[in-house]
């Protein structure tokens, strides 16, 4: 078959050309079918019980199958009642336990429990998927950054390049944030540049959005790659006015943040504020808020403005949190803590320690400020995937929440937040679009070129071209992209390359987000009498309708913003950057050379 | 403005002092904190302060003196 396809391939009748094509349709349809396959594999990722890494088995956990409920030893973390193995039985129902034990009694314990006549059998419990989970000692105890589903996002991104204002008491730099992700704020209360925090507040809602993650110390936080930009409106008491706070909005955009925390708010309409927050959005921002603590129906302000992402709060369960304010302006629930649950139900950050302007210390805190930064830490995840439009990333992030255990839009908004699977659909899911939309334009191309007559001899590097420029590899990123720092940049399309690399607020984003590279590189080939007879020419002519491919995704779905260009002519200009791109690998397959 | 009520400790954002007036109103009180004591009853002399702030629980009242009562 194979062979025959081959023969068709370099015949150059246009009628024996037709199984041909259909032929190498299916082909890259079964690779893009196996990439997302292997993609989708690395998604089911469940909460691990320990916190450990480890590949092989978790010490001090045990599995054990029971004929029935017994006394055991160590204690028991999870219980479930299964079918009989044998005989799928109506009758006698079996309960499989999870232990934990002390691990240096565990082959003993172990032991001990197989030679029990009513354990059916017990094994140590053991960790499938080897993947990346953070060494910080406390990282057990955060609930809610499990609960917003960021071990998961940790996989495919980290926050890298994306700059996160905390508009709020200001930041003190405690020693489990890094200091060389801290960069330049302002005190707009004091107005000096001394933006550090004398109260707690700022540095806890810091901590949730990058605390320092993987560094054997204290907790993690959501975007631990992300840079903070501490911006001090609030004073010791933790109160402020609408003239600072919206300065310190404009200032963040300008300098280059592109998500916004705002875990404050007020009763008071305030016009200052509400231009301030709709000149962050058209400068690319996403403007994340508080919804407050009111307890009741009614939005604060800047939440409820129309172009702020307004968050309210929930607990361990999933339940909103009694304190939390709604309304229909709430577009997301975020956990916030619930201590009528326990104290070890609020969120827990390094801060300052009570009533202290210099000691540090973990605690627990309880409110609708803790929920907007799960949510501006997830945004800045996505946003370090190349996606720049802020209107993107608030579609990615309520298109993926989860299901709230109650259906009531004015507490949860489209639900509870998912940052894995927000990131996910960035990746699988849209890689799978880039390169579907990269083959179909190839495949006419190709279609095109064989009717009059040519062929190309290197198609290995002709596919592998076509797959590099569209960011099919994307697809492969939950398997673990941001744990190897070459491949983290292989989870985007090389379109968003210069985004990622130089700030999302960065004119080189028109490099990657137009036909420019596919343009230059197609020139030199196309040098050549025969461009498409050689490995580069088809290299060059594959990079071509993978990066059509990519920018007619960004046009389509409006991924992409970039500075100075208005929203509604950014399809157009990809479209136009799709065309050209296309046109590029084109000529090259057209066997032009240059004249 | 005087107000005469209750003070609250409540676990929110960390901690915040509130006056629970006697007219069922909530402040979030800012200043003052030395003299709070949660379940006194006092008149609290201040000013409203319709900014912003951390509390999102009602509107703030900027603490001159406290006096219990």
């Amino acid at each position: 078959m194979l062979r025959e396809a081959r023969g068709l391939w370099m015949s150059s009748g246009t009628l024996s050309s037709r199984p041909a094509l259909k032929e190498r349709l299916a082909i890259a349809l079964l690779a893009t079918a196996a990439l997302l396959l292997l993609g989708l594999a690395g998604c089911a990722r469940q909460p691990a019980p320990v916190m450990e890494m480890s590949d092989e088995a978790v010490p001090g956990l045990i599995e054990v199958e029971l004929k029935g409920p017994a006394s055991l030893p160590g204690k028991v973390l999870d219980q479930e009642e299964v079918e009989d193995d044998e005989f799928g039985d109506l009758f006698s129902r079996e309960l499989q336990v999870e232990l934990q034990v002390d691990p240096a009694d565990e082959a003993a314990t172990l032991a001990q429990l197989r030679a029990r006549p009513d354990v059916i059998w017990a094994e140590p419990v053991t960790r499938l998927q080897a993947l990346w989970l953070p060494d910080d000692p406390d990282f057990a105890k955060q609930w809610h950054l499990k609960a917003a589903g960021a071990e998961a996002a940790w996989d495919i991104a980290r926050g890298e390049g994306v700059t996160v204002a905390v508009i709020d008491t200001g930041i003190y730099p405690v020693d489990d944030l890094d200091p060389s992700r801290i960069v330049k704020g302002y005190n707009f209360v004091g107005r000096n540049e001394d933006a550090r925090d004398d109260h707690a507040h700022g540095t806890h809602v810091a901590g949730t959005i990058a605390q320092s993650t993987g560094n054997g110390k204290g907790v993690a936080g959501m975007a631990p790659q992300a840079r903070l930009m501490p911006l001090k409106v609030l004073t010791a008491f933790g109160s402020g006015t609408s003239h600072d706070i919206a300065e310190a909005i404009r200032w963040a955009v300008d300098h280059g943040a592109r998500v916004l925390n705002l875990s404050l708010g007020g009763g008071m309409r305030s016009l200052a504020m509400e231009s301030a927050v709709h000149y962050a959005r058209r400068k690319g921002a996403i403007v994340v808020c508080a919804a407050g603590n009111s307890g009741g129906r009614g939005v604060s302000f800047p939440a409820a403005y129309r172009d702020a992402f307004a968050v309210s709060a929930a607990g361990p369960k999933g339940f909103a949190a009694p304190y939390t304010s709604y309304g229909p302006q709430v577009r997301l629930a975020a956990p916030g803590g619930d201590k009528t649950l326990g104290e070890e139900a609020g969120v827990l950050q390094q801060t300052l320690a009570e009533g202290s302007t210099t000691e540090a210390a973990y605690r627990w805190f309880q409110g609708t400020s803790m929920a907007a930064p799960h949510v501006a830490g997830a945004a800045a995840l996505i946003m370090s995937l190349g996606v720049s439009a802020p209107a993107a990333v608030e579609d990615l992030l309520t298109a993926t929440a989860r299901r709230a255990p109650e259906s009531d839009g004015e507490k949860y908004g489209a639900g509870l937040l998912d940052a894995a699977a927000a990131v996910r659909r960035a990746t699988v899911w849209w890689g799978l679009w880039r390169l579907l939309f990269a083959l179909g334009g190839a495949l006419v191309a190709v279609a095109h070129a064989r009717r009059s007559g040519e062929r190309i001899k290197t198609r290995g590097l002709f596919w592998a071209g076509i797959g590099v420029g569209a960011g099919a590899l994307a697809m492969l990123a939950p398997l673990g992209a941001e744990r190897l720092p070459f491949l983290a940049l292989l989870a985007l399309p090389p379109a968003a390359w210069p985004q990622r690399l130089l700030g999302a607020g960065s004119f080189a984003g028109y490099i990657g987000w137009s036909a420019l590279v596919p343009f230059l590189i197609a020139l030199p080939a196309r040098a050549a009498a025969k461009p498409i007879d050689n490995g580069f020419g088809a290299l060059a002519a594959g990079l071509s309708f993978g990066w059509a491919g990519a920018l007619l995704h960004a046009a389509l779905w409006r991924t992409v913003d970039l500075p100075w260009m208005p929203a509604f002519l950014m399809p157009l200009w990809l479209l136009i950057g799709a065309v050209v791109a296309w046109s590029a690998g084109r000529g090259l397959l057209a066997r032009e050379p240059l004249r | 403005m005087k107000v005469t009520g209750t003070i609250e400790r409540r676990d929110l954002e960390g901690g915040i002092w509130q006056l629970v007036a006697d007219d069922g109103k909530r402040y979030t009180l800012l200043g003052g904190a030395k003299e709070m004591k949660a379940g006194a009853r006092v008149e609290v002399e201040g000013t409203l302060d319709e900014g912003f702030g951390i509390g999102m629980a009602g509107p703030q009242l900027r603490v001159a003196s406290v006096r219990k009562l």
